[in-house]
C-alpha cells in the first residue's frame, strides 16, 4: 500500500523530470505514461483500500527525532487521490489532442516538454499533498502547486497570462501563509509536525491554528476575499483549467480544510460559523456573477468559486458534529472533479473546433457534435445537481445536513435557505444556457466547426461516464 | 593535525596571491588560480571534518582558534571560494576576449580574490578580538579593488563609497572592541587574556553589564554596518552590483556572514554578561527593519544585481531576527539560514554574470525571454530566485520556517507575522522578476545558446546543494549547527 501511495506521487515527479531531457516528438507519449503509472498507483491503492479498510499512517522521514513527512491512508486520502491522478491521466491524454497546431483558438507549437513538465510535477505534487501525514508536507505541497500553477497558467507566455499567473501565485502564497502560521503553532505547542496533533490542542490554540488553516484554504480555494486569482486564471490552455480549477489545485483549500476538521477531534464552533458564513457569502457572490459572463470558463469559474462554498459549508457543518455534512464534502470533492473537468474539457472542444467560447455564439452543439454536446448536458446537469447525475447526491447530502443541523441553530437554517435559493437559481441559469447552446439548429461557429481530435472525444467519453458512476465510487468506501 | 590546518588555511591563499601578483602570463596564473582554490577547498572540508562533534584547536599561543562557529564560515569560504573562483576562470576570459579588461588585469583580479579569502579566512579564525576587528577591517580593503575592478566610473564611485561607509562603521567596532577589551582587563589584569574571545567568555558573567551593553552596542553598529543591516546598508547595493558576479558571489555569500559572525562573537558575550533582553531586542528590530526596507526595494530596482544585492540585506535580516528570537531554535535556525543563503545568492549572482555576458545589461527591464535565449540559464535564475523567495522544494523555505516557528515559540507573535508579510513583498517582487526576465519574450535578435561549461557546472553544483538542502539535513550538517549553537550559547 505505501509503495502505491509513493509511486503515484514520485513517479509523476520522476516523469517531470524525464520529459525535459527527451527528444520533443516522444514527450506527448511519455507524459500519457508516467500519468498513467500514476493513475495505476492509484488505482491499486484504491482498491487495496476497499478490500481491507484499514487506515494507518506511515513515518517516512523524520529528522532528529521530529517526523517532517509520512503518508495517511484512509477513506479521504484514498479516494481524494484516486480523483487527482485519474483525472491528471485524462488530462494528460486529452492535451495530446489539444496542444497542437490544429488549435484553432490558440494554436501550440512550441513549449510542449514545459508543459508536460510542470503538469505532471503537479500531479505528484497533488499526490503528495492529498497523502500526506504532516502539516509540514501540507504546506510543502501547497507551495508546490503553486510554484506549478503560476508556470501552467502563464503557458502562453503573453503579457496578459504572465500578469494572470502572478496573481494566481502571489494571492495563494499570501494565504499559504496561514499554514506557515498554523505549522509553526501547532509544532511549538504538542513537539510535532504531525497533522493529528491538532488534537492535542486546546480550543484557544485550535481557534488559532484553525484560523490559519481556514486563510489557506480559502486563497487556493478561491473563495472570499482571496478569490480574484480564478477568473484571471481563465488565460490559461483549457486543460489546465479543467485540471487546476475543477479538479485540482482549487481542491487543495477544502481538502486541507476537510483533513484537519478530521484529524482535530472537536473543532471550536466559531470555526464553523465562520466557515458557514463564508461559504455562503461567496456562493452568492459566485452566483451573481453568473449573470454578466458570456466567456464559457469565466462562467465556469464563478460556478466552481459557487461549488466550492458548498464544500466549505458541509465541513463547516461537519464541525457542529454531522456526519452526512462531512461525507456529502467528500463526495462533492470527487463528484465536482469529474464533472466541472468535464464542463471544462467540453468548453476546451468548443474552442479548439470553433475558435471561440462565447456561450452567445454557440448554438446547436449537439447536431453537429453530438459527443461534446452529451458531454455538455451531463456536465451541466450534474453540476445544477441534477438526478441521476452523481452531483445531485452530494448536493442532496450537504443540503439535507444543513437542514439538521439548522433545526438547532438559526444561523445555519437562515445560510441553508439562502443555499437553497442559490442552487434553484443556478439550476435555472446553467440550464438556460443549456437549452440555448445544446440543442436547435446549428450557429454559424458551431457549423464550421473543425473535426474533434479522437483523444478528445474518448476523455470526454469516460467522463460523461464518471459523471454517472462517481457517487457510487464514493459509496463503496463510505459504507 | 587541526592545528596545522589553522596555519595552513590563511597561507595557502595568501602564497596565492603573491604569486598571482607576480605572475604575468594569465595561464599560468588561472592554473596557480585553480590549485589555490583547490587546496583551500580541501583545507576548509578537513578542518571542519576534524571540529566536528564540539572539537576546538589552538594555535599562535591562543591567538587563532576554531570552534564550531568557525567551521560554518570556513565551509562557506572552502566551497563558495572554490565554485565561484571555478566561475571566474570562464567569466574572466570572456572580459578578456570582448576587451573589457586587459590580459594583466586578470593577475591582479586573482591576486585580489586570493587576498580577499586570506582576509575572510583570518576574521574566521582569529581568536584575539584585535586581530578580528583588523581582518574584517582588511576584508574591506581586499575586496574594495574587486569592486572597482571594472574602471568604470561607476564601479570606482562605489568602491570608494564602500571603503568610505564600512571604514567610519568599523570605527565604532573599533570603539566595541576596546570598551570589552579594558572591561575585561579591569577582570584579570592580563593584557593578552583580556584580548582573547576564548577567555572573555570564561569571565563573561564578571564584566561590567553596563559598559558591556554599550560595547554592544558599538559592535552591533559597527559590524552591522559590514553586515549590510539597515540603516547602515547603503554601501552594499552598489558595491554588490559593481563587483564582477563571481566576486560578487562572494561578497554576498560569504563577507557579510564573516562580519555578522564577528557580532555574534560578541552576542555570545553580551548573553551571558547582560542577560539576553539587550541583545536580542537589539537584533530583533534591525532585522526587522531590514527585512522591511530590503522588500521594498527589491520591488523598485531595475538593476538586477541590485534587486539581488537588497534581497541580501533582506536575508541578513532575517538571520538577524534569528539572533534576536535567541534560544536554540532561533540560533539555530539564523546558522542554517547562513549556509542557506550563501549557497543560494552566489549561485544567483554567478548566474547574473551568465545574463550579462549573454545580454549585455543588467537592466530587468531589457532582459526578457531566457527561457528561450538561455534555457539553463533562466532554469537556474528562476530557480535562484524562488529558493530566495523561501518557497519549497528549496532550502531556505526549511530556515525562513524554522526562523518563524522559534519566534512564535518565543512569543513574538506580531514581529513575525509582520516578518510574514514583509517576506511576502519580497516574494511578489522576485516572482515578478522571473515572469518578466525569464518567461517574457526574447528580443528578436539576439542569438540562442548557452555560455560554455565552465560558467554552467558550478552553478549546477549549487543548484544541487540548494534542492538537496530543500528537502533533507544530512547528519554532519546538523551536527556542525548544533555546535555552533553550543558555541554561542555557552554549553
Amino acid at each position: 500500500m505505501v509503495w502505491f501511495a509513493l509511486g503515484s506521487i514520485l513517479l509523476p515527479i520522476l516523469g517531470s523530470v524525464l520529459v525535459l531531457l527527451i527528444p520533443e516528438r516522444h514527450v506527448k507519449k511519455a507524459g500519457q505514461f508516467f500519468s498513467f503509472l500514476a493513475f495505476i498507483c492509484g488505482l491499486l491503492l484504491w482498491i487495496g483500500f476497499a478490500e481491507n479498510r484499514d487506515s494507518f499512517t506511515r513515518d517516512l522521514l523524520t529528522i532528529g527525532g521530529i517526523n517532517l513527512f509520512g503518508i495517511t491512508i484512509d477513506t479521504l486520502s484514498v479516494l481524494v487521490n484516486l480523483m487527482v491522478v485519474f483525472i491528471g491521466w485524462l488530462i494528460c491524454t486529452y492535451s495530446v489532442g489539444y496542444m497542437n497546431a490544429g488549435n484553432r483558438e490558440h494554436p501550440v507549437t512550441e513549449g510542449i516538454p514545459r508543459f508536460y513538465s510542470f503538469m505532471l510535477l503537479f500531479i505528484g505534487s497533488m499526490s503528495g499533498l492529498v497523502l500526506s501525514s504532516t502539516l509540514l508536507g501540507l504546506l510543502f505541497f501547497f507551495e508546490m502547486t503553486g510554484l506549478c500553477s503560476w508556470n501552467l497558467i502563464g503557458f502562453y507566455g503573453d503579457q496578459k497570462s504572465r500578469n494572470s499567473a502572478l496573481w494566481a501565485i502571489i494571492l495563494t502564497h499570501f494565504a499559504a501563509l496561514g499554514l506557515y502560521v498554523a505549522t509553526a503553532f501547532v509544532y511549538i505547542n504538542t513537539g510535532s509536525f504531525s497533522i493529528s496533533a491538532l488534537g492535542n490542542l486546546n480550543e484557544t490554540e485550535k481557534i488559532i491554528a484553525f484560523g490559519g488553516i481556514l486563510l489557506a484554504s480559502w486563497g487556493k480555494s478561491a473563495q472570499l476575499p482571496l478569490h480574484p486569482w480564478l477568473p484571471r486564471a481563465m488565460v490559461a490552455p483549457t486543460p489546465v483549467s479543467a485540471y487546476l480549477h475543477a479538479a485540482s489545485m482549487v481542491k487543495v483549500g477544502v481538502y486541507i480544510f476537510a483533513r484537519t476538521v478530521l484529524e482535530a477531534g472537536a473543532v471550536p464552533q466559531v470555526i464553523g460559523e465562520v466557515g458557514a458564513i463564508m461559504a455562503v457569502l461567496t456562493m452568492v457572490y459566485g452566483f451573481i456573477m453568473y449573470f454578466p459572463q458570456d466567456d464559457m470558463k469565466k462562467l465556469l469559474a464563478y460556478s466552481t468559486i459557487a461549488q466550492l462554498s458548498y464544500i466549505f459549508l458541509a465541513i463547516s457543518l461537519s464541525i457542529y458534529g454531522s456526519e452526512l455534512a462531512f461525507n456529502g464534502a467528500v463526495s462533492h470533492i470527487f463528484n465536482h472533479a469529474f464533472a466541472k473537468g468535464l464542463f471544462f474539457l467540453v468548453a476546451g472542444a468548443l474552442a479548439y473546433t470553433t475558435g471561440t467560447r462565447r456561450l452567445s455564439m454557440l448554438r446547436g452543439i449537439l447536431s453537429k457534435l453530438p459527443v461534446i454536446g452529451v458531454g455538455y448536458i451531463a456536465a451541466a446537469m450534474s453540476i445544477v445537481g441534477s438526478p441521476p447525475f452523481s452531483g445531485f447526491f452530494s448536493k442532496f447530502m450537504i443540503i439535507l445536513a444543513g437542514f439538521q443541523v439548522g433545526w438547532h441553530q438559526p444561523l445555519i437554517l437562515v445560510l441553508m435557505v439562502v443555499t437553497l435559493v442559490e442552487s434553484v437559481g443556478s439550476f435555472i441559469w446553467i440550464l438556460r444556457w443549456m437549452g440555448v447552446n445544446v440543442f436547435g439548429s446549428p450557429s454559424e461557429a458551431i457549423a464550421g466547426a473543425s473535426p474533434t481530435p479522437v483523444s478528445i472525444q474518448v476523455v470526454v467519453g469516460v467522463l460523461i461516464l464518471m459523471t454517472l458512476v462517481s457517487q457510487y465510487i464514493v459509496f463503496l468506501l463510505l459504507s | 593535525m587541526g592545528e596545522n590546518l589553522l596555519y595552513l588555511l590563511p597561507a595557502v591563499p595568501l602564497v596565492t596571491a603573491l604569486l598571482s601578483f607576480v605572475i604575468r602570463s594569465y595561464r599560468i596564473v588561472e592554473v596557480v588560480h585553480v590549485a589555490g582554490i583547490s587546496g583551500l577547498a580541501l583545507l576548509s572540508l578537513g578542518l571542519v571534518k576534524s571540529l566536528l562533534g564540539g572539537q576546538t584547536f589552538f594555535a599562535l599561543d591562543g591567538m587563532l582558534y576554531a570552534d564550531g562557529l568557525t567551521a560554518i564560515l570556513i565551509l562557506l569560504i572552502g566551497t563558495v571560494g572554490f565554485l565561484s573562483g571555478f566561475y571566474s576562470i570562464g567569466y574572466m576570459r570572456h572580459d578578456l576576449a570582448h576587451g573589457e579588461v586587459k590580459e594583466r588585469d586578470l593577475s591582479t583580479y586573482y591576486g585580489f580574490y586570493h587576498l580577499f579569502l586570506f582576509t575572510m579566512i583570518l576574521s574566521a579564525i582569529s581568536n584575539n578580538i584585535a586581530i578580528l576587528w583588523a581582518a574584517v577591517e582588511a576584508t574591506t580593503l581586499g575586496s574594495a579593488f574587486l569592486v572597482g575592478f571594472y574602471k568604470h566610473k561607476t564601479s570606482a564611485e562605489a568602491a570608494w563609497k564602500y571603503v568610505l561607509i564600512c571604514s567610519v562603521g568599523l570605527a565604532f567596532a573599533l570603539y566595541g572592541t576596546i570598551l570589552t577589551y579594558s572591561n575585561a582587563f579591569s577582570v584579570v589584569q592580563d593584557a593578552h587574556k583580556a584580548m582573547l574571545w576564548t577567555e572573555l567568555i570564561k569571565m563573561a558573567h564578571q564584566l561590567d553589564p553596563q559598559m558591556m551593553k554599550l560595547a554592544f552596542v558599538f559592535i552591533l553598529i559597527g559590524f552591522g554596518t559590514k553586515a549590510g543591516l539597515v540603516p547602515m546598508h547603503t554601501w552594499l547595493p552598489d558595491a554588490h552590483s559593481e563587483a564582477p558576479s563571481p566576486a560578487s558571489a562572494l561578497l554576498s555569500g560569504v563577507l557579510l556572514k564573516c562580519a555578522l559572525f564577528a557580532m555574534v562573537r560578541y552576542y555570545a558575550i553580551a548573553l551571558q554578561s547582560v542577560g539576553s533582553e539587550f541583545p536580542q531586542t537589539l537584533l530583533l528590530i534591525f532585522g526587522l527593519l531590514s527585512v522591511g526596507v530590503a522588500a521594498f526595494f527589491i520591488l523598485v530596482q531595475n538593476d538586477i544585481k541590485r534587486k539581488l544585492a537588497y534581497s541580501s540585506v533582506e536575508h541578513i535580516g532575517i538571520i538577524a531576527t534569528g539572533l534576536g528570537v535567541g534560544g536554540p531554535l532561533g540560533i539555530f535556525a539564523a546558522f542554517l539560514h547562513t549556509i542557506n543563503h550563501s549557497i543560494t545568492k552566489s549561485l544567483l549572482f554567478c548566474t547574473t554574470g551568465n545574463i550579462t555576458m549573454k545580454y549585455g545589461t543588467r537592466d530587468a527591464t531589457k532582459i526578457r525571454g531566457m527561457k528561450k535565449v538561455a534555457p539553463l540559464t533562466g532554469f537556474l535564475f528562476a530557480a535562484g530566485l524562488i529558493a530566495v523567495a523561501g518557497s519549497p522544494p528549496f532550502n531556505i523555505f526549511i530556515s525562513e520556517l524554522m526562523t518563524l516557528t522559534a519566534g512564535l515559540k518565543s512569543g513574538l507573535f506580531w514581529p513575525m507575522i509582520l516578518l510574514l508579510l514583509f517576506l511576502v513583498i519580497a516574494f511578489a517582487a522576485l516572482v515578478i522578476l522571473i515572469s518578466e526576465t525569464v518567461l517574457g519574450s526574447p528580443p528578436e535578435d539576439l542569438p540562442r545558446g548557452e555560455t560554455n561549461w565552465m560558467g554552467l557546472l558550478p552553478l549546477g553544483i549549487l543548484f544541487v546543494f540548494m534542492a538537496g538542502l530543500g528537502i533533507y539535513l544530512p547528519a554532519p550538517l546538523n551536527q556542525l549547527l548544533q555546535d555552533a549553537v553550543g558555541v554561542v550559547l555557552g554549553h
